[in-house]
Formats: C-alpha cells, structure tokens, sequence
C-alpha cells in the first residue's frame, strides 16, 4: 500500500515538473495573474490541480471556460483574471495551463506512471509568448504619450492624426484604466492584478463627462448602487435633509442652487458643519478661486466629487432678467 | 582561458542588469501617463521609509459600497490626503482602515500587497484632482523629483 501511495507521489512529482518545464506563456500568466486566486482558491475560485473544483465546469466545455475567463463571470472572476493588459490568446492559454493541472492530476492518481499529456493544450495557443513577460514594465508600448508638460519637446509628437493631440485630455479608451495600467500601481506587485478594474464596477452606471465618468448621484438614485450608510448595517437609512440654499452670484454666471438632499444622502452634517460651512446663509465667502485650491466646496468637488468642469450642475439657476434690466435702467 | 570565470561573470551580468534597469527607468519616468482614477489617493507617509510601497486608496471602488458619511464621519478620516496619521498598529487596533479591514466587514491586514500596490516613491496626493492639475504633482518617481 505503501509503495502504491509512494509511486502515486512520484508520479505526480513527475507531472508536476513536467508541467513546470515552462509551457510557454500559459504558464507565466497563470502565476502572474492567476495563481492569486486559483492557486489558494481565494473566493470560491477553481484551485488549480484540483479536480473536484474542476469537474463541474469542464463538463459545461472549454469554449465556455474561455468565456468566463475573458468576461468574468458573477461568482467574482473578474475579466481576464482583471488583468485586461492580456490578449485573449495569453487568457486562453492560461485557461488550458489550469485545465492541464487537473488532468494531469488524473493522471497521477492511476497507478501507471501515465507521461504527462498535457502539453498540447497548453502549446497550442502559444502566439504571444513574450507577451506575459513584461508585465513588470506593462505601460511601455502604449500609443503616443501624452506630454503633461508644456516644456515637453513638441517634436517627440509622432502623430498623424491631428485630432490624436490633446494634451490635458485622457482619451475615451484610456479612461477607467485597470490598476496595472494606470501609472500609478507598481504593476510588478502581484496583489495589483487582484485588484477590480474600475469599469467592472462603474460601466452600468448613468455617464457624467468628468470625474470618474459616472454620476454616482444619480446612481444611488437610480438604485443602480446600494452603499452602505452604516458600517455594519445594511438596512440603515440616511438622514436626508431636502432644502435647497440658493447663492446668487455676482458675475453673468446662473445662480448656485444648492441642494441638501443629494448632500445629506452621502454625508453627515458634521462633515460640513461648521468645520467648512458656517450653517447661516450669507456667513460663507465662497470663490472658485478657493473651491479650485481645494477650499470649500474644493474639499470634494475637484477630488471626488464631480470637477468644477461641470458648471451648470451647481450653476443652474437662471437669474431673474427684471431685476437685472432694472438694475441697468437705474444706471445714470 | 576562454572561459569566463563565475565571478566575472556574474559582476558583468549584474552591471548590465542595472544599467538597463536604470535605461528603463529613467524612460518610463517620462513617457508613461499618469491615468489614475479620479480620486484615486496615493498615502506615502511612512511606506517609503518603511521599505513597502506606498499604499493607493480608490475612492470609487469604497463609494459604490460605503456612503461618504461611515469613513468621513463614524471613523474619523479628515478630508485631507495624508492629513490622518494612519499606521498599522492602529489599523491593527481597529482604527481606520482596521475599522472594516479586520477579515469580518473586508478583508484582513495579512494581504499586504493589496493596499500597498503603489509605485515606490510616489507622493501622497490626491490623483486627477483639480488642485493636482493646477499645482502638478502628478507623475511618480523621476519626473516628480526633478520638480
């Protein structure tokens, strides 16, 4: 019985360095990406090597493993293991790695020392093999840079298409960028890749043209998000206060109307008041000078809030034209 | 003769690997653009100097879960990137972050590498922000210390 157990041990040390004898770029993504998940089986994820976790989903096929492997599926995988900086043949091709870990397994647990067959799932999608590599540098190839200083030399600009240049704008495809990508993650941190890419969460959202490019007010309205307003329970309701101050302005510009309610859904009073807002009307001196450096309304509006780029969402009272053409007629 | 000895080898190896490093470096510092998610807060006040990455805090992916109120106001964190003097003792102790990073309301302290995901030597600040805009911190490592 002994020998048995040891024989089935030694053949699974075979196989198992059979298949770590590098088949190509399944293999690198697998333990890039996703042996954070599959290798422990963090979150109900398929471990790999595992059959009992596998046999489920190889019976539904490969082509539907593939699928759920490239979308994301709604038990928590996310889309190519939420590293989108993947081409789908090195998804795939990481999908037969993990499929091959768990035949050969099989293999293993029969008596005869069965050579691994494995490698000609895991080869055949072999296209991109440098491609897993350099993840560690992962932002270099990408389009034209976009010079964020104005002193950047203009000849470094290697575009055709004069639309292409903008220079404080991020592109509509290089928005919501995935951790990985965004210039601010060290994309060699293993845990980068675990992290949800901003569209997974935000792309069923109402858009807004700023900010994070959803208008999360009308979201929680529209009951398309449910944060939590407590942190434990999730049936507590906010305090919501409905009163609308409004500011007149001085300029040309429509009147603020400021509006409690969305605040009060969000916010506490004691975030506001009286720390930055003195809670009378006409006790505030507000700017957009000091909203822009960070004062204010600054204190969200430019950081998480929707920018001062969207005027009229504050902005949104028309003045009153009689009191004005009054005003004019009094001049001498 | 014509074998190279080990040790010379390996020293060759190892000065090209660091030449080519500080190429890379140096090159990515300038041509890679920062697009980090509005709100995106990087918190380097202790990471560098403790030899960790600093940590980056997604205002979006907490905002679809938690109203502004429960970290702003049940648990204290001022409006200010950097301005809460956070460190993991008192994460571990249940301040802060440890308020739901305790492995029952999210997951716990143990995943280093989830928090502290962002470039060495990034400074705290608040990503995509006006004032960032305006004053122009943005880019990490190389390109902000030349500023």
């Amino acid at each position: 019985m002994k020998r048995h157990l040891a024989i089935a041990g030694l053949a699974t040390l075979v196989a198992l360095g059979a298949a770590a004898q590098g088949k190509g770029p399944g293999k690198d993504v697998y333990e890039k990406t996703c042996a954070l998940c599959h290798g422990p089986g963090l979150a109900g994820a398929p471990k790999y090597g595992n059959k009992a976790d596998w046999a489920a989903r190889l019976k539904a096929g490969t082509a539907k493993l593939y699928t759920s492997a490239l979308k994301g599926t709604a038990n928590g995988m996310p889309g190519k293991g939420g590293n989108l900086a993947l081409s789908d043949a090195e998804v795939k091709a990481a999908v037969d790695y993990l499929v091959a870990s768990v035949g050969e397994a099989k293999a293993a647990a029969a008596p005869a020392p069965a050579k691994a067959v494995p490698a000609p799932t895991a080869a055949k999608a072999a296209p991109a093999p440098a491609a897993a590599a350099p993840v560690a540098v992962v932002p270099a190839p990408v389009a034209p840079p976009v010079p964020r200083a104005a002193s950047a030399a203009p000849g470094a600009v290697a575009t055709v298409d004069p639309n292409a240049f903008n220079r404080l704008l991020a592109a509509p495809g290089k928005r919501n960028a995935p951790p990985a990508e965004d210039g601010i993650h060290d994309a060699a941190n293993p845990g980068t890749h675990a992290l949800q890419p901003p569209l997974t969460a935000l792309a069923g959202m109402p858009p807004l043209g700023a900010g994070n490019r959803v208008n999360w007010v009308s979201s929680l309205d529209g009951g398309k998000i449910r944060p939590r307003w407590d942190r434990d329970d999730a049936t507590a309701a906010a305090v919501v206060m409905d009163l609308n101050i409004v500011r007149e302005v001085k300029g040309s510009m429509p009147d603020v109307v400021y509006p409690h309610k969305q605040h009060t859904e969000w916010l506490d009073c004691s975030n506001c008041h009286p720390q930055i807002f003195i809670p009378q009307k006409g006790a505030n001196q507000i700017s957009m000078a000091s909203i822009m450096l960070g004062q204010k309304c600054g204190v969200c509006h430019g950081k998480v809030a929707f920018p001062v780029s969207e005027c009229r969402l504050c902005h949104s009272k028309k003045k009153d034209a009689a009191p004005a053409a009054a005003l004019a007629g009094a001049k001498p | 003769m014509e074998k190279i000895s080990p040790p010379g080898l390996r020293a060759r190896l190892v000065g090209l690997l660091l030449a080519a490093t500080a190429c890379a470096g140096l090159f990515f510092a300038q041509s890679d653009p920062v697009r980090a998610e509005y709100g995106d807060v990087v918190i380097n006040n202790h990471s560098d100097a403790a030899g960790v990455r600093p940590v980056v805090f997604p205002h979006w992916f907490h905002r679809v879960r938690f109203r502004c109120k429960v970290c702003h106001s049940d648990l204290g964190f001022k409006f200010q990137a950097g301005g809460n003097d956070i460190n993991m003792v008192k994460i571990i102790d249940g301040q802060f972050c440890g308020a739901c990073h305790n492995g029952s309301v999210a997951w716990s302290v143990e995943n280093c590498d989830l928090c502290h995901s962002g470039k060495p030597n990034t400074p705290t600040q608040v990503h995509e922000s006006t004032i960032q805009s305006l004053v122009g911190t943005a880019a990490p490592p190389a390109a902000n210390a030349k500023r």
